[in-house]
């Protein structure tokens, strides 16, 4: 049978960009697939199975490790998570906004570039460093309450390091900068046209700001809470450490199961995790889709 | 003159939360020029904590296995990132929502989690934890940054240049090497930097996938920090801070539109002495036999080490554990190259049963005779076959005189006194903590019994308002700085803390309390045997035990040691009790499935 040659050219030309493809792609898809997608497939077969006596893993299968996930004690941890997780998204986003705002709207423009490098240098140092800094400040002989009690604010040292306030204020402080970023990436774009025609057509400042600025850069805030809540969520160096163990997150039970060598519960509680961050994901991505559709 | 007063509450806020963002960072480069071991008061200027950061071998260490990883994790996933993007920005992709998930996931999934998938999955394929495993991890999360950064290039690009270029007869090689690869440049460069950072600064996943010899500079950071927290710390993090800030720098700069040469130069040179650094700390270990050493931090004093090392021409590596279980869990994976650990004796005979310990060679082990009798032939190993006893000790309480108006400390019942609240420190220890609550009932702290659990699990949950902290690396420095004014915890620290400060006491309370031994055994897959058994016998020699016991401050077994010992050490009663104190003392066994039981109350303490 004869191809036409046309058909030979395309052909060829179809074959060639095949390969360019696999040749781009392949690697990549090969290396996350092997060391990525495999071992979450592996855990989520273990997720199944059951704990040896000494660690190890039995394989019979059953629904029991999910079962015992959704005990009355792990609940409370999972609703301790999510309300500090919560609160530190909250408690960012009230913080980055006036900062966003005023690098993006009110600072004059030779500061903009300092002021935004200026947020984002913290998240590029190490963050067990910053943690670190927060625990010299905050124990009972630490910095703050020497000053505390050297100006006369206060008689006897505060109880601060290995509470939960020291948990949110080191949450806080590391997420900060996932906040800033994305709400100045939208309020950079906002039209200051329409604020000034909103003013004009007698709205005061504060419904200027609720019903015109916020609207507008709820994609921002979307972000930004996703950035924010995400981590939070599954940290674990941070209730470790600043919160002195007294009151563990999802993050430190999953940890524990692997210290306690009991790895198919550690298993389903990893996946709870990831259920429970994917739904939050899709019903965030959800959101932000419905107000640019607006 | 009206818009300026406008704008001041939202300057003054904002200049409050950058205050926020930096005066940690601030403080903590400050003190760490402050001469005083404690980072609390201001005694004067010193570079002495940088000399110290300096000398310290491990820390050298880590930070040629932190730069090897993170510059291979960089090479690897900048290149496997780059040209994904090109695939992706390029081409009609009839699979492109999976392929976007597929790079979005890595960054959305907790860490805790992609962790703990890939070290049972490598336990599964048997791939031996150490620098592979960790390049490996590195890469598969790094690979998705990459592809966000230079995608982002990419759209940005002027795409009629490649096509001049092709009009102009260069073919499609030619074209993306002298064409697109120099457009995209600075965006696979800045790609890279924050991609080497994100690798130097990993804890979480590191610390599931690290393994013999591949101590990361976060990790060491990590138990600096749990253990003793020394302005050595400040030191080494302000100059990995000025590091960054460098990176930082250099990647502002090189994004854009023509960089300038001396930021490429900067670069170019501090890439090429990083490297040459981390690779002269690779290859001198190829040639000298190598000992892996896993133990407890401050357990083998580096002068000890380097007397070893010149004596036999061999390296000892060191990697540190923080608990018995963590110990278990590591050799459990099968994955790592230890050649001699230091389990505690309810920790050996898991380890015996499991079978992951191999039979000492007793024949070579001439030195044995120096220890003392009573710390042989123990229950959980009772010929000996497979551990020799180290160290030994007790596990009590530790109080400041001072504060407790030097109220007689002798009973565990002082941990559940009102008038101590906040000030107790706790081990953060499911047995040590279960024994401490049965000890205080008169039981037995090896109990099975599920009443008995449970009462001491009201008991401890009852305590908990009054605990500060439950932690079992840094009590004897909540000690010293005052933040604790009771301290459970073992005599081996306490005993330390009491010769820094003489108003810190220790007692063995008479309801009895733990005494444990920790043992020097050989795992069974250990790649250097041999050599191991050269290393206990040099232990056991008197006069190297003895030194040793001089530094590190913990009891020896050693009978022919004591000469060798000061006196202050061998006086000391935490250190070295008196026989009739110990009577009620119980070594902890191992309960074997009641453990789940304890796990589960203990769970439920720390979580409510």
């Amino acid at each position: 049978m004869k191809v036409p040659l046309s058909e030979k050219i395309t052909n060829f030309y179809h074959q060639r960009i095949k390969a360019q493809i696999a040749s781009l792609l392949g690697p990549s898809l090969v290396w996350l697939g092997l060391f990525f997608v495999c071992p979450l497939m592996v855990m989520l077969f273990y997720s199944f199975a059951r704990r040896g006596e000494y660690g190890g893993v039995e394989y019979i299968f059953g629904l029991w490790n999910y079962l015992q996930s959704f005990d009355s004690l792990y609940l409370i941890i999972y609703w301790r998570s999510i309300w500090i997780a919560a609160l530190t998204t909250i408690i960012c986003l009230f913080i980055s906004y006036p900062v966003a705002y005023f690098i993006a709207l009110k600072a004059k423009k030779q500061w903009k570039g300092v002021l935004l490098i200026l947020a984002v240098v913290p998240f590029w140092t190490s963050f067990l460093i910053r943690t670190y800094a927060w625990m010299m400040l905050l124990r009972t002989e630490g910095l703050l309450n020497t000053l505390l009690i050297n100006l006369h604010i206060i008689d006897a040292p505060l109880k601060m390091l290995y509470t939960d306030w020291a948990v949110l204020i080191g949450l806080i402080y590391g997420e900060l900068p996932f906040m800033i970023l994305p709400l100045y990436a939208s309020l950079e774009k906002l039209d200051t046209k329409l604020l000034e025609a909103a003013m004009d057509l007698g709205a005061n400042r504060l419904a200027t700001f609720l019903k015109v600025t916020v609207p507008l850069t709820k994609v921002g805030i979307i972000t930004g809470i996703i950035l924010v809540f995400i981590p939070s969520l599954g940290a674990f160096v941070t209730p470790d450490l600043l919160g002195g163990a007294k009151s563990i997150m999802i993050g430190n039970l999953i940890q524990n199961q692997f210290v306690q060598r009991n790895q198919p519960f550690g298993a389903s509680l990893s996946f709870l995790l990831t259920a429970l961050v994917l739904i939050l994901l899709w019903i965030g991505l959800r959101a932000g889709m419905k107000v640019e559709e607006k | 003159m009206l818009k300026r007063t406008e704008n001041l509450p939202l300057k003054i806020f904002s200049s409050l939360v950058y205050l926020f963002l930096y005066t940690p960072i601030i403080i903590l480069v400050i003190f760490s020029f402050n001469q005083s071991k404690l980072n609390v008061v201001w005694q004067g200027f010193t570079f002495k904590w940088y000399m110290v950061a300096w000398q310290d071998s491990a820390v050298i260490q880590s930070v040629r296995v932190s730069l090897l990883v993170a510059l291979l994790s960089t090479v690897f996933s900048t290149v496997l990132g780059t040209l994904a993007a090109l695939a992706l920005s390029r081409y009609q992709l009839r699979l492109r929502t999976l392929y976007d998930t597929l790079f979005y996931l890595p960054v959305i999934i907790p860490e805790i989690v992609i962790g703990f998938a890939s070290v049972i999955f490598f336990g599964l394929i048997g791939l031996r934890l150490g620098l592979s495993s960790i390049v490996i991890g590195h890469v598969a999360f790094s690979v998705s940054y990459v592809v966000f950064v230079v995608r982002a290039r990419i759209s940005g690009m002027n795409q009629t240049l490649e096509e001049a270029a092709m009009d102009l007869g260069a073919n499609e090689l030619q074209t993306f090497f002298r064409v697109t690869l120099p457009l995209l440049m600075p965006g696979i460069i800045s790609a890279a930097l924050l991609v080497f950072t994100i690798s130097l600064d990993d804890y979480v996943i590191t610390s599931f996938v690290a393994g013999s010899n591949a101590t990361t500079l976060p990790l060491q950071i990590y138990s600096m920090v749990k253990t003793g927290v020394t302005p050595e710390v400040n030191a080494i993090s302000s100059i990995l801070l000025v590091v960054t800030i460098v990176l930082v720098y250099l990647s502002h700069q090189l994004q854009q539109e023509r960089p300038p040469r001396s930021a490429v130069a900067i670069l170019v040179i501090a890439g090429s002495l990083l490297g040459m650094f981390a690779i002269g700390g690779a290859t001198v270990s190829n040639q000298e036999r190598q000992l892996n050493l896993y133990i407890w931090s401050n357990y083998a004093s580096a002068e000890m080490l380097k007397e070893f090392e010149q004596r036999y021409n061999a390296k000892v590596r060191v990697d540190l554990y923080d608990s018995n279980e963590a110990l278990l869990a590591k050799l459990q994976t099968g994955l790592v190259d230890y050649d001699l650990i230091v389990p505690s004796d309810y920790m050996v005979s898991i380890l015996i049963k499991q079978n992951l310990l191999q039979p000492l060679d007793k024949d070579r082990l001439s030195n044995l005779v120096n220890l003392d009798s009573r710390f042989l032939s123990l229950p959980f190993d009772p010929e000996n076959k497979y551990s020799i006893p180290y160290t030994w000790g007790t596990t009590g309480i530790g109080y400041r005189k001072d504060k407790l108006n030097n109220a007689v400390i002798d009973s565990w019942s002082a941990l559940w006194d009102e008038k101590y609240r906040d000030h107790i420190s706790m081990l953060d220890d499911v047995r040590e903590t279960f024994g401490v609550g049965l000890k205080r009932q008169g039981l037995s702290l090896n109990t099975t019994d599920a009443n008995q659990l449970a009462e001491t699990s009201r008991l401890l949950k009852e305590q908990k308002p009054l605990v500060k902290v439950y932690d079992s690396a840094t009590f004897a420095e909540l000690l010293l700085s005052g933040d604790a004014w009771l301290a459970h915890g073992y005599s081996g620290q306490l005993g330390k803390a009491m010769s820094e400060n003489p108003n810190i006491g220790y007692a063995i309370p008479k309801e009895g309390a733990t005494i444990w031994t920790d043992n020097i055994c050989i795992p069974k897959n250990a790649p250097h045997a041999d050599l191991a058994t050269l290393f206990i016998n040099f232990i056991l020699e008197p006069q190297v035990s003895g030194e040793n016991t001089n530094i590190t401050a913990y009891s020896t077994p050693n009978k022919a040691a004591k000469q060798f010992i000061k006196s202050e050490i061998l006086n000391n009663p935490a250190l070295f009790p008196p026989d009739e104190s110990l009577k009620n003392c119980e070594f902890i066994k191992d309960v074997g499935s009641a453990i789940q039981t304890y796990d589960r109350y203990w769970t439920e303490i720390k979580s409510d």
